[in-house]
């Protein structure tokens, strides 16, 4: 189980998905069946899940984070 | 009798090709006339000329533009018509010529309306690469979230796919990414609608592995790809990636490369010094993306692994439509045709599977070629120390060019005849298009085996010459000729000795078994051995084959499916033998028919 913090954001590689840009800088692609409050552009959130290698994507902005929970941050 | 025969096939060959093509009847239209008067007119008789027409033909005739003045070249309006008065007018003296002032096209430029927006097509120059070939012939599998058939690929072709996502046969997109990137292979193109593609005679196999919010599972990928490998694809596009190295999914990917298949994926979009996941693979032509500007994109990942880079479009932070790939797909919320720009190495990678189709399509048939061929034809990028472009900016004109390189095509020869001046508006031939060797030993060998049943057969019959002929070599010297804008099959065909008949109309030089063999003597003998004098052209043919066959298993023993080994070799002097020992015993027949009628 692995924890991020950053921020959600809209990316428009492709024909577009939903990304986390954790505070490191690093993007991860939100793997699909995630909540859809999560899914709010420039939303900062703390995540906890697990990084999909089994899965690719046609957005290929960086690691699949499979999304277990989730909390807003003020 | 069998000279007419040759002379109405040859008439009925050259009538043929002439009525397929409007080449000939189509010359040009023009609705100005040139005229180019002579450069030692003094000013005044220029003037009085000019003046002469403007009263005859109430035109004024104007400078072709400010640089004609010392060439003393002015355009008129006017038709066939004016021009013929003009000829026949006194004017004609003080001038150089009078001729149609043509009007040029640039060669397929296509009609798509929104075509100007794709300044991708343009900056992979696919244009000149479009005068050669448009892909026909090539399957194109598009693994990805599917294809829907939008209006723009109303004239594409679509071959049955398959969903791995919904385990089904209708593979119909719901994200709108896979359309998108059949768009860019082979969005129908010329058809007076929305844009362009690539290869838009391509065939596309639309296969399913990525889910409406456009991820999947390296099992599916696997699957499809294998998949793709046993239907036929020529071509496989993966404008995915990402996750890790999975043993199922390079086994796939290997064994669609030891099939023949061309594997192109998109290097990932995460910025990253090292192409992901698959394009990494060995076997896979892994390509980063290029802006409008031709520089790599900011997203595009580079270096270790990316092989070519090819147009992804750049929008930038303000999503610029303009910078992105325009392509017809769906909106995924309605589901209806919408025209709309994307970015990304996903777009980028149909633009190399497109152009591995047009250069399969003139020919290149093993992967490895292929991508020898996008590589080495790609526009080099000197300093790029960090590998942003692989080989080079991907061009489409040049790849086709180098592929069609030791083939040699119709068009190469008018490009040829007009670069070395030998030009004749109606018809060309060329002299070094045949080995002439091989086909004099065969001629030479023909009569060798003729001599040797020399006690059966007539000497000077012209039956038993063309059969020799035919049988040997053929007309091989029609293979050089070429009239402008027809097809050069018909000369292929009357050049090509009866072995070769098989491989003619494809241009191919491998023989095919069926010609190149026993066969067609045998049909000739058993129909013609009772006639009088088409008997010993059955004979002549007959020996001619005997030494085609056995010359070629010496030197060239190259047959389609037979390879060019020790089984094609084999296959062809076991023929020649086999011909030799008919045509032996034809000549007795035929022979003694003679003597029992005498």
């Amino acid at each position: 189980m692995t924890t991020l913090e950053g921020t959600v954001k809209k990316s428009s590689m492709g024909s577009g998905t939903w990304m986390l840009t954790a505070v490191d800088g690093k993007n991860y692609e939100i793997h699909k069946g995630a909540p859809a409050e999560l899914l709010v552009n420039g939303q900062k959130v703390r995540v906890t899940g697990a990084i999909r290698h089994d899965v690719m994507t046609m957005a290929m902005i960086g690691p699949v984070f499979e999304v277990h929970s989730f909390e807003v941050m003020s | 009798m069998k000279r007419v025969l040759f002379v109405v096939l040859f008439v009925v060959g050259v009538l043929f090709a002439l009525s397929t093509v409007s080449g000939l009847a189509n010359r040009g239209v023009y609705d100005s006339i040139v005229i180019d008067f002579r450069e030692d007119l003094l000013p005044g008789q220029l003037d009085q000329a000019l003046g002469a027409i403007a009263q005859q033909f109430k035109v004024q005739p104007q400078l072709n533009s400010i640089f004609s003045q010392a060439d003393h070249l002015y355009i008129l309006p006017g038709d066939a018509h004016t021009l013929k008065a003009l000829r026949r007018s006194a004017l004609k003296q003080s001038t150089e010529s009078i001729s149609p002032n043509y009007i040029y096209q640039a060669f397929e430029v296509p009609n798509d309306p929104e075509y100007g927006k794709q300044w991708n097509m343009r900056s992979i120059n696919v244009e000149s690469a479009w005068d050669e070939t448009h892909g026909n012939g090539v399957t194109v599998a598009v693994i990805d979230t599917g294809i829907s058939q939008v209006p723009d690929l109303n004239e594409s072709k679509l071959v049955a796919g398959y969903d791995f996502v919904n385990d089904r046969e209708d593979a119909t997109d719901d994200n709108g990414h896979g359309t998108h990137v059949a768009g860019t292979i082979a969005q129908s193109t010329n058809n007076s609608f929305g844009v362009a593609g690539i290869a838009y005679e391509a065939t596309l196999m639309p296969l399913k592995v990525l889910s409406q919010s456009g991820g999947g599972t390296v099992a599916d990928i696997a699957e499809a790809v294998r998949y793709a490998a046993d239907h036929g694809a020529g071509v496989i596009n993966l404008s995915l990636g990402g996750g890790g190295d999975a043993d199922v999914l390079r086994e796939a990917i290997d064994y669609a490369y030891s099939k023949g298949v061309v594997i192109v994926a998109a290097a990932g979009n995460s910025s990253d010094s090292s192409a992901a996941f698959p394009a990494r693979y060995p076997n896979v032509i892994s390509v980063a993306a290029l802006g409008p500007s031709g520089a790599k994109a900011p997203y595009s990942n580079f270096g270790a692994g990316v092989d070519i880079s090819a147009p992804g479009g750049f929008m930038g932070e303000d999503e610029n439509p303009l910078g992105g790939i325009l392509q017809n797909t769906i909106d995924p919320e309605t589901g209806e045709s919408v025209f709309r720009a994307f970015q990304g190495t996903s777009m980028a990678a149909p633009h190399v599977a497109g152009v591995a189709a047009l250069v399969k399509a003139v020919g290149i048939e093993e992967p490895e070629a292929i991508a020898a061929v996008l590589k080495q034809s790609a526009r080099k990028i000197p300093d790029d120390d960090l590998n942003h472009y692989g080989a080079g900016q991907l061009d489409a004109a040049a790849a086709v060019k180098l592929a069609l390189k030791g083939q040699i095509t119709v068009r190469d020869f008018f490009r040829w005849l007009q670069q070395n001046g030998y030009l004749n508006l109606r018809f060309w031939i060329d002299g070094g298009v045949v080995a002439l060797p091989p086909k004099l030993a065969m001629v030479l060998g023909s009569y060798l085996l003729a001599f040797l049943l020399r006690n059966y057969l007539p000497w000077f019959s012209f039956s038993l010459s063309s059969g020799l002929v035919m049988g040997s070599t053929g007309l091989f010297f029609l293979k050089g000729f070429y009239i402008f804008d027809l097809p050069h099959y018909p000369f292929r065909l009357m050049g090509s000795s009866i072995p070769e008949l098989g491989s003619a109309i494809q241009g191919s030089a491998a023989l095919h078994p069926v010609f190149a063999s026993v066969l067609i003597p045998f049909g000739l003998v058993a129909l013609f051995l009772g006639h009088r004098s088409l008997k010993w052209f059955a004979v002549g043919a007959t020996l001619g084959v005997a030494a085609c066959l056995a010359i070629s298993a010496v030197i060239d023993p190259t047959m389609m499916w037979l390879g060019n080994g020790a089984i094609a070799r084999l296959f062809l002097g076991v023929n020649a033998l086999l011909c030799l020992g008919l045509a032996t015993l034809a000549a007795k027949a035929a022979y003694n028919s003679e003597v029992g009628r005498a």
